[in-house]
């Protein structure tokens, strides 16, 4: 645990200091809160769609950071050289893995707080409110995205250069959460072995819909159950799981030679 | 010392092949060797010899397509054989955001080491690498002798019974050279082990105990230093003719 935990704080140390982060970072709560001050078509002065488009880039904005730190971390290890230092200590493939993994997901769930934190102020300044128990469990299973995020990212990135990864990864995560939801109104449809194609990619792609709380946030449905907020928790433990399993099998026979890293 | 059995190094009949456009590359061919504990060993070779892959086999970043290695009676493959393990690699480089004390920290962390522990050591790599009054700069700033010394210091945090240094004095003005070899012979003092390879012939004749020579990813020579080369001969002179030797056999 404790090299798991170093490794992570060199992640953390990495990110804050460098200066393109905060760019972004700035450059994303300014266009944010900018987003959620135009008054569009008259609606400014609504505040469910205020709250709307303000959560819905928190979302667009938190990919954006768990796909770009996520995908980079471990081939710039390898483009830098740092690797051959790294694993020459007592380090397992795994645990750099974890590490890595969970510096991405720590950071990028502290932005998704400040994000939620900038879309609440700005609502509230329209008058909106938001009732407690709900808005915390939309924060907690949006960080559970992030997590699924990282570590799918993390897994491409251990066979492919950051560009590739981050690439696949945005695409999964497009997939997962704007057609995945609608893959059974085109089985109905397709029928076949198109539909049991489809199907199958149904049951195998991640369901970010199912962590979306955007709408009983806005509505003020009430918070989810206990019990359905734990299943959903444990599904994303499972899928962040699987895919931090499937980096460490692509990650643990790979090896480093000069030819191999660029730089060299 | 390590309390592991065995020998520091010890290779039996390593193979490296790498794929390559033309078919497999082999830069090793069936590698055997042993270095004791305590011998100051020098690893030499032509520019392709294999040196640097011998060094990745022992450290686990490149695995053996055939043969066994093994540090202080550890297969390579386990990371713990790596917990009295430094190395130099031959293009040091490392996190530059950090400061020169956090890279340091961050490296004790790694190998476990309590806080007091770390902060002694720390302390004493610094010292023994002359950079102390760098440590608080990000190492972004570090020249490439500073930086090397700065690998060098990371390398010798966990007190390592075993030292692997791949052309340590690469890029070095004469006195960073100096302290390599300074650094090497209190190595020796203390009783460790130095595995070490180099171009520099010059620097090996006087740091060096026992020397082996790779040519196309085989030992063609090897032995104690003194007996190698002979009294008022030159290392370089038995290296060219070992080296010539064995390509005329090949």
């Amino acid at each position: 645990m404790t090299r798991t935990l170093t490794v992570a704080r060199v992640v953390w140390l990495d990110v804050i200091r460098r200066k393109d982060f905060y760019v972004l970072l700035i450059l994303m709560a300014l266009l944010l809160v900018a987003l959620v001050s135009m008054n569009l078509f008259g609606l400014g002065g609504v505040t469910a769609y205020v709250a709307d488009i303000g959560l819905m880039m928190s979302w667009v904005f938190t990919w954006i950071l768990a796909i770009s730190i996520g995908s980079r971390l471990l081939p710039q290890e390898e483009s830098r050289g740092t690797i051959f230092s790294l694993l020459a200590k007592p380090v397992t493939r795994l645990e750099l893995i974890l590490g890595k993994w969970l510096g991405a997901w720590s950071i990028v769930s502290v932005a998704t707080v400040l994000f939620y934190g900038l879309v609440f102020a700005v609502t509230a300044l329209h008058g909106g409110r938001f009732p407690g128990w709900i808005v915390l469990q939309a924060i907690v299973l949006h960080a559970m995205v992030v997590a699924i995020v990282c570590a799918a990212a993390l897994m491409f990135s251990t066979r492919l250069n950051s560009d590739a990864a981050a690439t696949l990864t945005g695409a999964l995560t497009a997939t997962s959460f704007l057609l995945v939801p609608r893959i059974p109104e085109f089985v109905a449809q397709a029928g076949g072995l198109r539909g049991g194609l489809l199907l199958f990619l149904y049951n195998l792609l991640p369901h970010f819909e199912i962590f979306d709380l955007r709408m009983r946030v806005l509505h003020d449905y009430g918070a989810v159950s206990a019990a359905t907020f734990m299943m959903v928790i444990g599904y994303g433990l499972l899928v962040t799981i699987g895919f931090l399993g499937l980096g460490w099998i692509g990650y643990r026979g790979k090896q480093f030679t000069r030819g191999s890293l660029s730089g060299y | 010392m390590f309390t592991g059995m065995g020998a520091a190094i010890e290779m039996r009949g390593v193979t490296v092949r790498f794929p390559s456009r033309g078919g497999e590359v082999t830069a090793l061919d069936g590698l055997d060797l042993t270095v004791e504990p305590g011998q100051v060993f020098g690893f030499l070779g032509p520019n392709g010899a294999g040196k640097t892959t011998a060094m990745h086999v022992l450290l686990g970043f490149t695995e053996a397509t055939a043969g066994t290695a093994r540090l202080f009676g550890r297969d390579v493959r386990e990371s713990i054989a790596r917990q009295r393990i430094g190395y130099l690699p031959e293009h040091p480089d490392t996190y530059r955001f950090l400061t020169g004390h956090e890279l340091l920290d961050t490296t004790a962390r790694l190998f476990k080491l309590d806080g007091r522990t770390r902060r002694m050591r720390i302390e004493g790599s610094l010292e023994a690498v002359g950079i102390g009054d760098a440590a608080a700069r990000r190492v972004a700033t570090y020249s490439r002798g500073m930086m090397q010394r700065i690998c060098l210091a990371q390398a010798l945090i966990n007190d390592p019974d075993l030292v692997i240094l791949d052309e340590p004095t690469g890029g070095l003005d004469p006195i960073g050279r100096m302290d390599i070899r300074r650094i090497i012979g209190e190595l020796r003092d203390r009783g460790k082990t130095v595995f070490f390879s180099s171009h520099e012939l010059s620097e090996v004749e006087l740091v060096c105990d026992t020397l082996a020579i790779l040519c196309r990813g085989r030992i063609v020579a090897e032995g104690p230093a003194d007996t190698l080369v002979a009294p008022g001969e030159r290392l370089e002179k038995v290296f060219m003719k070992v080296i010539a030797d064995a390509e005329a056999s090949s």
